[in-house]
Parts: structure tokens; C-alpha cells; sequence
């Protein structure tokens, strides 16, 4: 006989925060239906304002104001309910946010404004925040799905251009590839521990390390069929092809957002999975994790070609797409931490640490591509940011403020987050890794210095297109960058409480 | 070893899904292909029905042959080249294979010792019998119950509830080309909107 | 266990048996005297040009894309209803949480235009 569970054994106030934000995209597809076609800013006012219901919802509970629920758990563990998720949530709701910023003028100069968009990027930001709370592979695969599908829509959102639906089809035909990894991996890993329950993996993986070598080859393949689906998603390197196309052809504000809301959600996925399912999970005792040695090759790997190939790009959205795809290496350098004993949970904050910085930093850098970016989407060449320094001063300074935050230089957000990547990876004995990040970094300053060279040292036109919102965004973006690299204590303080639920 | 009738339908079975599935591969009608798809997912759907998962059975049936195949079959049909026969252009087949290869023998190297330690020490062995008896009596309610109960799939049920709703969205976007153009005012409208498909990227 | 399957197996001969026989029955039974007219795809009709397999408008992708959606909604609903009374109103509850985003999607396609054929 059945047994029926009461609300507080699903512990539903738990999921508050990502459920108010379900609910409130589905009234705003509702409520968009009755915005009439020439005022669908009132549909972005109401995306601004279910997003902001959701933020404010996480902040207090990242804040300890309010822990809603009792507990880290809902659904049985289905749902994680801890301050890794709360500052997950955090990221990918300012992104959003900052998202819808850009996209509104945006999309009404290139002849698409239509109401769906925002109501797809909110489901995507629902998606992140889902990855970032899985507490089951079948919620990090449903979850993977929710944040997939409105993004290859997005990428297609600018219909009547080829770049657009191109980019938009290798996305999606990439994407289902990668998505089938993922669930190949998801078999395995059920097959070895006979559970996909992250917290029930955690505890059998103790079984399969004493055990016989069998279950330990099908977990480690399973592992590692899962990094294949993530680190798809995340823009690493083996499977870092579509970026630059996607990049290049999707609308801009589109590629503002997605970069790094796939990339949140991927990281957060894999700190879920690895981090926090399989820590303990090594091949020999005493040594650390038998998916550490893979991961931070694969890290040095995609910092390696990240910064190599971004030295010669000409499409300013080609470039940051390799600029992407470098930090994402660096950001693996942190997960790759993660497998030595204990550092679960200083890897994970030096993840969110990187993110948050990467989140204002990366969207503020497409803003600035937006502006300058032409109706038809031409204009977005390396090329056309020369002589912006003296027509639009502001929009010079905060684009070589974000430039020299992703390059990592200190009193930038980027060189916070480099920094605790570093010192994770540091204490993971990851030195060759590190010395790999290190050297990177030196070499992308030519290519995003270039950037301020062409701004102000070469003579243009320098024109740009700055609505307040996209104004807004950019300040905000400008500012973040320059709060967390100048006063880095209060998200440093904040991290510092951030665990995953069973890690270490 | 004796020869069960389970035998017999697991070779047709996995006669029917490998045949199939290279053929899918290797034709050059992609028409054709299509359909020897439509082949393959049903000797998979004979497999499950062998591996006693009715249920799975059943939907591999309704979702993948009833719905997805033929949306392949749509989807082909709406391309301009639905009539010429397309060459395989593929020059890497030959990598492809390669790495094909390596994976399953890198799966077979761990799951064949599996078998051993599952008891499973004659590969001939009636395989159906003994597990069916660890198989629900109705995989059905089984399943039913494990979409709502609180330990089990409530939660991945429901983001799949948004998960559709969020692809319904893309569905209507998607494919209605002319409600984009007919917004879009600097893009004159098809001519012929029965081809509407492609006329949205002939626009530039 | 197999012989559980003996109806479904039985269908599958049937139906396949049955294409063939009604393919070649009248060939096998009926009187065989063609002529070049009587060969034509339409007798005294109009020849036909051009292949079978034509492009078809994007309309019904449309419908199919939307059939898949709903057929996969119905699949849910299966097991479910099998057992729905076990699970009382706290089953009730959740369907009719995943049927109210369905519904949600499916009121906007409805009022987008979806639906329409022209």
C-alpha cells in the first residue's frame, strides 16, 4: 500500500527560492500573452521582478537570515538544500538579471523582441539553479535538460539570420551528443553503486574502494562518461568545438547570458557529482581521487588551447568564446582539487568565488561587445573597438576594466577568483597544473590587452549604441568587478561558509 | 548447453537492432535511413520485452517508433533535398570506427567480469527465468508510484513537467517562421508559404 | 514468461503476414491480362510526374513536434492512472501539478496560434 508522505516530509519550503521562480515564469508566459507587441518592456519588467523575488529569496538564505525549511534536504534527498546551492542560486540569478538588462534594447534594434525570450532564459536560470541542487543524477540530468533546451531556442532566437539558426542547430545536435554521454555515464555509475541517489553513492563508493577492481573500472568509467556531458556544457577542452560558432552566431545577449549560466550550472553539476558524491573514491589508499589526474588534464588542456587560439582571433565574439573556454580551465583546476582528502569544500568555494567574478566580469564584457555591435550584427570585430576611449570614454574604461579582470590582474573580481583556484589547486599538490595556469594567464594579457590598445592608442569612429538599460548593466557589471577585487572580504567571508551537504 | 526458445528471440532481436542500426549508418537515402531507424528501436523494444521490462517495451514503442521516428520522417521531408539521394560525405568514418571500437571493448573489459561476480558463470544461461522473479509483478504500478512517491521521482517529474513546457515554447517558436517574419518588418514575407522552411534564411 | 508475449507475437505475424498476403493475393487469384494502358499508375488519368516523396510544409512538423510532446505527457499519465486511487489526493496533488505547467504551456500555444493551420 502506498504511503502517502506529508508536506513537511517533502519539505517543499526548502526549494522556495528556485520554486517561486518556476511559478513566476509560468505566470509571465501567461501574462505575456495579454502584452501587446509594442510594449514588451512590461514583460521584461515582469522577468526583472519574478527574478528579483527569487534573488531576494536566496540572499536571505545565503545570508542565514532565513533557512527555509528545516533541514538541507527536500524530496529526500532528492533536493539539496545547503549554502552551495543558496550561493549557486545567487550567480545564476544576477546573470539573469544582468541578462535581461542587455537583451531588452537589444532585441528591439535587431526586430526580435518577442516575450518568450525571457521566459526561456528564466527557465534556463531555473535549470542552473536545479544543477546546482541536484541532489540525484536524475535531478542533474532532468535539470541539465531544462538549462539545455531554452538555450539552443535562444541561440536560434534571431530566426531570419543563418548565423543565428546555424549556430543554434550545432548547439543543439552537439548538445544531444553530449546529453546522451551523460546519461551513458548516469547507467554506469547506477550499475556500480545500484543507486543514483548522490548521498546513497557517497556511502556505497566506501563498498566499492574496498572492493573488487570491477565496480571500480565501471565507476570510473561512469565518472568519466559524466565529465564528457558536463564538460560539454562547461566548454571544456576535448569537447570545446561548438563554442566559438555557437558564440559567434548567437545573438550577443544571448551569448552574455549563456556563458556563464551554462557554465555555472556545469561546474555547480560537477562539484555535485565528483566533489560531493565521490570524493573518497580512489584506486589506491592514500591517494587522491581516481578522477582527479583526468580532470586537471583536461584543465591544462583547455587553458592551454583556451588562451592560445583567443591570441588570434579578429571577431571580438570569437575571442571571448576562447576566453570562455580558458576559464573554464581554470575553473576545473578548482574541481580537480577537490579529489584530495579534505579540500572538497575549499574547492567548491574557490568554484563560487571564480563564478561570481566571472559572472560580472564576462557579462559586463559582452555588454560592451552589444553596444558597439550594428543591427545587422556585423561590427564585432577586434577592429571596432578602436578610438572608443574618446567617443564613449565610460564604455572604453569599463571594457578595459573587464579585460584586465579576465586577464587576473590584482583590484580586478578576476584576480580574486584566480586566486583561490590557485590556492585550492595549490593544496591539492596540483603544482604543474598551477605553473600551466599561471603561464596562461600571462599569455592571454596580450590578447585582451590588445583590446585596450585598440581602444586607446588607435584611431576610430568608435561608435556605440548605449540605452540606459544596457547602461545599467554595464555599471552594475563595472562595479561588481571592481567591489569583489578591492573588497573581496565580503564574498570571501560569505564563501567561507559555503560546504557541500556530505563533501570532505 | 540447451538451445530456449529465449535464445532464439534474442538472436532475431539483436540480429534485427545491429543490422538495422548499420544500415542507418551506411545507406545513402536518408529517407531510408529513417526507416531502418524505425527498425532498430523496435528490436530494442524486443530486447527490453526480453530483459522483462514490459512497460519500457511498451513506451520505446509509442515514444520512439510512434513519435520521434516519424518526426525524423517529417523532418526529412521538409528538407529541399528530401528526393536526391545524399552521398555519405563522412571522410572520418574510418577514425570513427576506430574509436567505436576502443569503447567497446573498453565496456566489454568491465562489464564481462561483472557477469562472474553476478553469478552469471555460463553466458548460455537461461537469462529471463531466475531474473524475473526479482522483476514487480506489474512494473506498471511500480512505476506509477515511484513518479509521485517522495523518496523517488517526484521531483525529477516535475522539472520534466517544465522541462516540456519550456520545449512546448521552443516547438511554437521554432517552427512557426512566419509569425517571426511578419514581426520582423525589414524581412519581406515568403512567396511561397507552403516552402516556408528555409525561406527565413534566404533573407539575407 | 516468453509466451506472455505469444498475443503481441501473434499480432506482429498477423499484420506483417497480412501486407504481404493482400500484396500478392490478387496477383495469385485474380485474372493477369495487362496491357500498356492498364499498367498506368491511373488508368485514363493524368500521368504522373515527379517523385512520391515531396516536401511538405512546415505545418506539419508543427503537429508532430506538438504530438510528441503530448504522447510522452500521456505516458506519464499511464502508470499513473493505473493506480490512482492508492494514491489518493496526494497523487491528485502532484499529476495535477505537472498537468497545470503542461496546461500553462499548452494555453499559450493555444492563444499564440499554434493550433491554426493557416
Amino acid at each position: 500500500m502506498f504511503e502517502v508522505p506529508s508536506l513537511s516530509d517533502l519539505n517543499i519550503a526548502a526549494t522556495l527560492p528556485v520554486m517561486s521562480l518556476v511559478l513566476g515564469t509560468c505566470i509571465l508566459l501567461l501574462a505575456d500573452l495579454f502584452v501587446p507587441q509594442e510594449r514588451k518592456q512590461l514583460t521584461a519588467w515582469l522577468a526583472v521582478a519574478g527574478l528579483g523575488v527569487s534573488l531576494a529569496l536566496s540572499l536571505l538564505s545565503l545570508g542565514d537570515v532565513t533557512r527555509f525549511g528545516d533541514g538541507d534536504e527536500a524530496f529526500a534527498g532528492m533536493f539539496v538544500a545547503d549554502t552551495f546551492t543558496d550561493a549557486v542560486n545567487v550567480i545564476a540569478l544576477v546573470t539573469a538579471l544582468l541578462g535581461v538588462m542587455v537583451a531588452y534594447n537589444y532585441l528591439e534594434r535587431t526586430g526580435t523582441q518577442r516575450g518568450e525570450y525571457y521566459v526561456l532564459l528564466l527557465f534556463t536560470t531555473a535549470g542552473v539553479m536545479f544543477m546546482g541542487a541536484a541532489g540525484d543524477l536524475v535531478v542533474v540530468f532532468v535539470a541539465l535538460e531544462l538549462l539545455s533546451i531554452p538555450l539552443y531556442i535562444l541561440s536560434g532566437f534571431r530566426r531570419p539570420q543563418e548565423a543565428s539558426e546555424e549556430s543554434a542547430m550545432k548547439y543543439f545536435l552537439l548538445g544531444a551528443f553530449a546529453s546522451g554521454f551523460l546519461v551513458y555515464g548516469i547507467a554506469l555509475i547506477y550499475g556500480a553503486t545500484g543507486t543514483t541517489g548522490l548521498h546513497d553513492i557517497w556511502i556505497a563508493v566506501d563498498d566499492i574502494v574496498a572492493g573488487d577492481a570491477t565496480s571500480q573500472y565501471l565507476l570510473l568509467i561512469g565518472a568519466g562518461l559524466m565529465l564528457v556531458g558536463l564538460g560539454f556544457k562547461v566548454a571544456a577542452v576535448p569537447f570545446h568545438m561548438w563554442t566559438p560558432d555557437v558564440y559567434q552566431g548567437a545573438p550577443t545577449s544571448v551569448v552574455a547570458y549563456m556563458s556563464v549560466a551554462a557554465k555555472v550550472g556545469g561546474f555547480a553539476a560537477l562539484l555535485r557529482v565528483l566533489a560531493a558524491g565521490m570524493p573518497h573514491f580512489v584506486l589506491d589508499a592514500g591517494a587522491p581521487a581516481a578522477w582527479q589526474d583526468t580532470v586537471w588534464l583536461v584543465a591544462v588542456l583547455t587553458m592551454l588551447l583556451g588562451n592560445l587560439v583567443a591570441i588570434v582571433q579578429n571577431d571580438l565574439k570569437r575571442l571571448l568564446a576562447y576566453s570562455s573556454i580558458a576559464h573554464a580551465g581554470y575553473v576545473l583546476l578548482a574541481v580537480a582539487a577537490a579529489g584530495s582528502a579534505g579540500l572538497a569544500d575549499e574547492s567548491a568555494q574557490a568554484v563560487v568565488i571564480y563564478m561570481m567574478a566571472y559572472a560580472f566580469t564576462n557579462v559586463g564584457a559582452f555588454s560592451v561587445v552589444i553596444a558597439v555591435e550594428k543591427d545587422d550584427a556585423s561590427n564585432t570585430g577586434v577592429t571596432s573597438m578602436r578610438g572608443l576611449a574618446r567617443s564613449q570614454p565610460w564604455l572604453a574604461a569599463a571594457m578595459a576594466l573587464f579585460m584586465l579582470s579576465l586577464t587576473g590582474i590584482p583590484l580586478t573580481a578576476g584576480f580574486v577568483g584566480k586566486w583561490f583556484v590557485f590556492k585550492a589547486a595549490i593544496s591539492a599538490d596540483l603544482f604543474f597544473a598551477v605553473v600551466v595556469g599561471a603561464v596562461t594567464s600571462l599569455i592571454s594579457a596580450y590578447y585582451y590587452l590588445r583590446i585596450v590598445w585598440y581602444m586607446y592608442f588607435e584611431e576610430g569612429d568608435g561608435e556605440a549604441v548605449i540605452p540606459w538599460p544596457l547602461a545599467a548593466a554595464i555599471s552594475i557589471a563595472a562595479v561588481g568587478t571592481l567591489f569583489l577585487g578591492v573588497m573581496p572580504y565580503l564574498l570571501t567571508d560569505m564563501a567561507r561558509e559555503i560546504t557541500l551537504a556530505f563533501g570532505g | 548447453m540447451d538451445i530456449t526458445i529465449q535464445h532464439g528471440v534474442f538472436v532475431i532481436f539483436t540480429l534485427v537492432t545491429l543490422g538495422s542500426a548499420l544500415l542507418v549508418v551506411t545507406v545513402r537515402n536518408l529517407f531510408h535511413a529513417a526507416l531502418y531507424l524505425m527498425l532498430c528501436l523496435f528490436g530494442v523494444a524486443g530486447l527490453f520485452a526480453l530483459l522483462t521490462a514490459p512497460l519500457l517495451a511498451g513506451f520505446q514503442v509509442v515514444i520512439y517508433i510512434g513519435a520521434i521516428a516519424i518526426l525524423i520522417i517529417f523532418a526529412i521531408m521538409l528538407t529541399p533535398q528530401v528526393t536526391r539521394v545524399i552521398k555519405t560525405t563522412n571522410a572520418q568514418w574510418p577514425v570513427a570506427i576506430v574509436v567505436a571500437v576502443l569503447f567497446f571493448v573498453m565496456i566489454l573489459s568491465v562489464v564481462s567480469p561483472l557477469m562472474d561476480e553476478l553469478g552469471v558463470d555460463d553466458w548460455n544461461a537461461d537469462f529471463t527465468q531466475e531474473d524475473a522473479d526479482r522483476v514487480p509483478d506489474s512494473t506498471l504500478t511500480d512505476f506509477g508510484e515511484s513518479l509521485v512517491s517522495r523518496d523517488r521521482f517526484v521531483l525529477p517529474f516535475e522539472i520534466a513537467s517544465i522541462m516540456l513546457m519550456a520545449a512546448l515554447i521552443g516547438a511554437v517558436l521554432v517552427v512557426s517562421p512566419d509569425a517571426i517574419l511578419r514581426r520582423d518588418e525589414s524581412q519581406p514575407p515568403p512567396s511561397d508559404t507552403s516552402v516556408s522552411a528555409d525561406t527565413g534564411a534566404s533573407g539575407d | 514468461m516468453l509466451s506472455d508475449y505469444a498475443p503481441a507475437a501473434a499480432l506482429l505475424i498477423l499484420a506483417v503476414g497480412m501486407s504481404f498476403v493482400i500484396l500478392f493475393m490478387s496477383r495469385l487469384l485474380g485474372p493477369y491480362r495487362p496491357t500498356a494502358r492498364k499498367l498506368a499508375p491511373y488508368e485514363s488519368g493524368m500521368q504522373p510526374y515527379g517523385p512520391a516523396i515531396r516536401r511538405i510544409p512546415v505545418k506539419f512538423y508543427r503537429v508532430a513536434v506538438l504530438f510528441i510532446l503530448f504522447d510522452i505527457e500521456i505516458i506519464f499519465f499511464l502508470p499513473w492512472a493505473v493506480i490512482f486511487r492508492d494514491l489518493g489526493v496526494y497523487g491528485l496533488v502532484v499529476m495535477g501539478m505537472f498537468f497545470f505547467i503542461l496546461a500553462v504551456g499548452f494555453l499559450y500555444e493555444w492563444k499564440v496560434g499554434g493550433l491554426e493551420w493557416e
